[in-house]
């Protein structure tokens, strides 16, 4: 009879990454597998709220959906580029000067960025209303002043839209850049300028292909979001901006057809999954885990 | 969500400036429920109104057990009941701020969990729908949905039938013209909450400032500047206003898919142009000026928005509707729910609900109770609208599936969505 003591341990400890891994899997599973796969076979249902949906398959649902929203598309992708793209040129400073100039007040500047996170994610939005409306602290002293004519306006227009959600992700984009920046050696910065580099040779060579993977994960933790984001265009744009999101919450609250609902959240999902692997290609994927 | 972020819009920013502002053409009020043309109780043969479900039931299968039990979930839309102090300047209830409620809870000595989270009929049905579809309870004990939804609850069985021995108030005090819905005519599931209007809102000192013409028609609404206009996102009030801007009659049993269509394109200039679709949260675009004019409900301007503020019925008619307490299938607390009901049915009550709503109340007698409350409210020309505001009245609310379907369509087409 053999002694169970360490074939038994050695067979745990095999064990353990599994074991260690079951929680998130396990999580995984209930709340995005299955839910996928009911999205999907909602997606090819017919029928109605009321009277129950039948999966049957049916295409109509697809085709509805890739035919009927080019201009929500559109709006998705110009908006959620755009303020991916303003995340980052308002982040990248922020977080390198929190990371490089911050000193003993690092901490505090940190928090500053995630103080307004406190509140809650549609305050904000509505604060946004406040502030862009044609008597608020923006374009109020400018109409004072007679600079902008008096119909001019920025609440409910794209400008509003996109301003909206730069606003609302821009600390998605500073605490992965700000991460990236921290965990540069100074050291290395210091030997780019002793083999003669200039400050700007410096960042260009050194100091900016380091925060790559901050950039990557600020851009993605960014721009998904922002793509499926309908809040923003709900509150502060017209009926020219509605987004992908829009739709989506319109055809499954407003019209209760739940498979364009469900077809549109695949394709949006199967979007994202592309552009994600193809940029993760274009910048490496070790860049994902820095 | 999307009711969570109209509650929150609305706590921004409701002011309420109770009785002090004269609210032009504001009434219809009274008048819209006596006049004998309330057309919503026109009975037909053409139009595919709901009707309750057949009595196959046994009649009564469980008596409910006549035992007050609680909290009393009721789910109401913002500012629509008596709100005093605080919150009856915000126009946002909180706890122990309505005194009907307050009463009630001392009466039964019975807790009422009573929410503002209706602020659309279609985003509120859609929290419930699925639970009403699979037999399931809702977790409201009364809901407070306009006509053309609680015809549809009625008809589908998903109300619970009221036991009319426990409501003596409201079969004694129901105004005769509110009787004899087709959709429930024995007021088996239902009783009316309040009436109401929707017609052309506008802010005075916005329009003068901008050199504009104050509307007194849809046409003049319509020439207004289109990002300075919003319409309503209850379809049914955009859509009918639409019909009777573009002279056709909004009535449902005459209108064609091509008159609804006519409206879109009516309609689709203004939309390009900027013209939005809101619902309650039009009030915070009158405070800030953002908007000039717009489609509105009669009650709410004068009992939220600003001295300014302005509505009136169009030349061309308006329409008239009516919000119904209906108790869903399967509420835990169906018996508080009734006593609830019956104790707003009392006059007095219901005088001290309408006199802070400014919407029309379903209670006979209520009229008199206004006059002893504030004599200023029954003298007011305002409250009691002229027999050519009554006679315009159109109710748009019952529309075949069919018309349903395209007007859908047509307002996703227009809401761009």
């Amino acid at each position: 009879m053999r002694a169970p003591g360490p074939g038994w341990r050695h067979r745990i400890g095999r064990a353990t990454p599994f074991l260690l891994l079951a929680p998130g899997i396990l999580w995984l599973i209930i709340f995005f597998v299955v839910p996928s796969i009911q999205m999907f076979l909602t997606s090819v249902s017919t029928g109605s709220v009321d009277s129950g949906f039948k999966l049957t398959f049916s295409s109509r649902a697809y085709e509805t959906a890739f035919t009927r929203f080019p201009r929500q598309l559109t709006n998705s992708l110009v908006y959620g580029g755009l303020a991916t793209v303003l995340t980052f040129l308002i982040g990248f400073p922020v977080a390198y000067t929190i990371a490089f100039r911050g000193g003993r007040y690092k901490n505090l500047l940190l928090f500053l960025v995630i103080a307004p996170f406190f509140t809650s994610f549609l305050i904000r939005t509505i604060s946004w209303k406040i502030l862009l409306n044609d008597a608020g602290p923006v374009i109020g002293p400018l109409k004072e002043a007679g600079l902008v004519g008096e119909d001019f306006g920025l609440l409910y227009t794209p400008l509003a839209v996109v301003a909206g959600i730069t606003y609302n992700f821009l600390p998605f984009m500073v605490l992965p850049l700000y991460v990236a920046l921290e965990k540069i050696d100074p050291r290395l910065i210091e030997a780019a300028k002793d083999l003669y580099a200039s400050n700007f040779g410096a960042f260009r060579r050194v100091t900016f292909p380091l925060a790559l993977p901050g950039v990557f994960a600020g851009s993605i933790l960014t721009f998904i979001p922002a793509l499926g984001d309908w809040v923003n265009a709900e509150l502060l744009g017209n009926t020219q901006t509605k987004m992908i999101g829009n739709v989506i919450q319109d055809r499954f609250i407003g019209q209760g057809d739940y498979p364009v609902a469900a077809a549109l959240s695949f394709i949006l999902m199967a979007g994202i999954l592309v552009a994600v692997s193809l940029y993760a290609r274009f910048l490496g994927t070790e860049q994902l885990t820095g | 969500m999307k009711n969570e972020i109209d509650a929150a819009i609305d706590g921004l920013t409701r002011r309420r400036f109770l009785q002090g502002s004269a609210m032009a053409g504001f009434g219809a009020f009274l008048a819209a429920c006596t006049g004998g043309s309330s057309p919503g109780a026109s009975p037909s043969n053409a139009i595919v109104i709901p009707t309750p479900p057949p009595a196959t039931e046994a009649p009564s299968p469980s008596p409910t057990p006549k035992v007050v039990t609680g909290p009393l979930h009721w789910a109401q839309w913002p500012a629509y009941i008596d709100l005093v102090g605080k919150a009856g300047e915000d126009g946002e209830y909180k706890p122990g701020s309505s005194p009907t409620i307050e009463a009630f809870k001392k009466k039964f000595k019975v807790d009422v969990n009573y929410e503002e989270k209706i602020l659309a009929n279609e985003d509120f049905y859609a929290t419930i729908q699925q639970q009403l579809v699979a037999g399931l309870s809702t977790g409201w004990d009364m809901i407070t949905v306009t006509d053309w939804l609680a015809a549809k609850i009625i008809s589908k069985g998903w109300a619970e039938k009221l036991d009319q021995a426990d409501v003596p108030n409201c079969s004694a005090n129901i105004r005769d013209a509110l009787k004899n819905q087709v959709w429930d005519p024995n007021q088996d599931y239902h009783y009316p909450w309040q009436s109401g209007m929707t017609g052309i809102g506008y802010n005075k000192a916005a329009l003068a400032k901008a050199g504009k013409a104050e509307p007194k028609s849809l046409v003049d609404l319509w020439a207004l500047p289109a990002n300075r206009i919003t319409f309503l996102n209850e379809k049914r009030d955009t859509f009918g206003m639409g019909l009777l801007k573009l002279g056709k009659s909004a009535d449902p049993q005459s209108t064609t898919a091509d008159d609804l269509q006519a409206v879109h394109d009516d309609l689709k200039p203004l939309t390009d142009g900027g013209a939005r679709f809101v619902g309650n949260e039009y009030i915070q675009d009158f405070a800030s000026k953002k908007t000039w004019a717009a489609l509105t409900w009669s009650g709410d301007l004068a009992s939220s928005g600003s001295e300014d503020d302005r509505w009136v019925a169009p030349t061309e008619g308006s329409m008239i509707w009516t919000d119904n307490v209906v108790i869903p299938k399967g509420a835990a607390n169906k018996y508080t729910a009734q006593l609830m009901i019956n104790f707003c049915y009392d006059p007095k009550i219901a005088a001290q609900i309408a006199n802070y709503v400014y919407y029309v109340s379903p209670v006979k007698g209520a009229k008199e109770e206004i006059a002893k409350l504030d004599p200023d409210a029954a003298k007011n020309p305002l409250l009691f609208p002229s027999d050519d505001v009554v006679a315009k009245q159109k109710n748009f609310q019952f529309l075949s599936d069919e018309l349903e379907t395209k007007m859908n369509e047509l307002y996703s087409d227009l809401a761009g969505t």
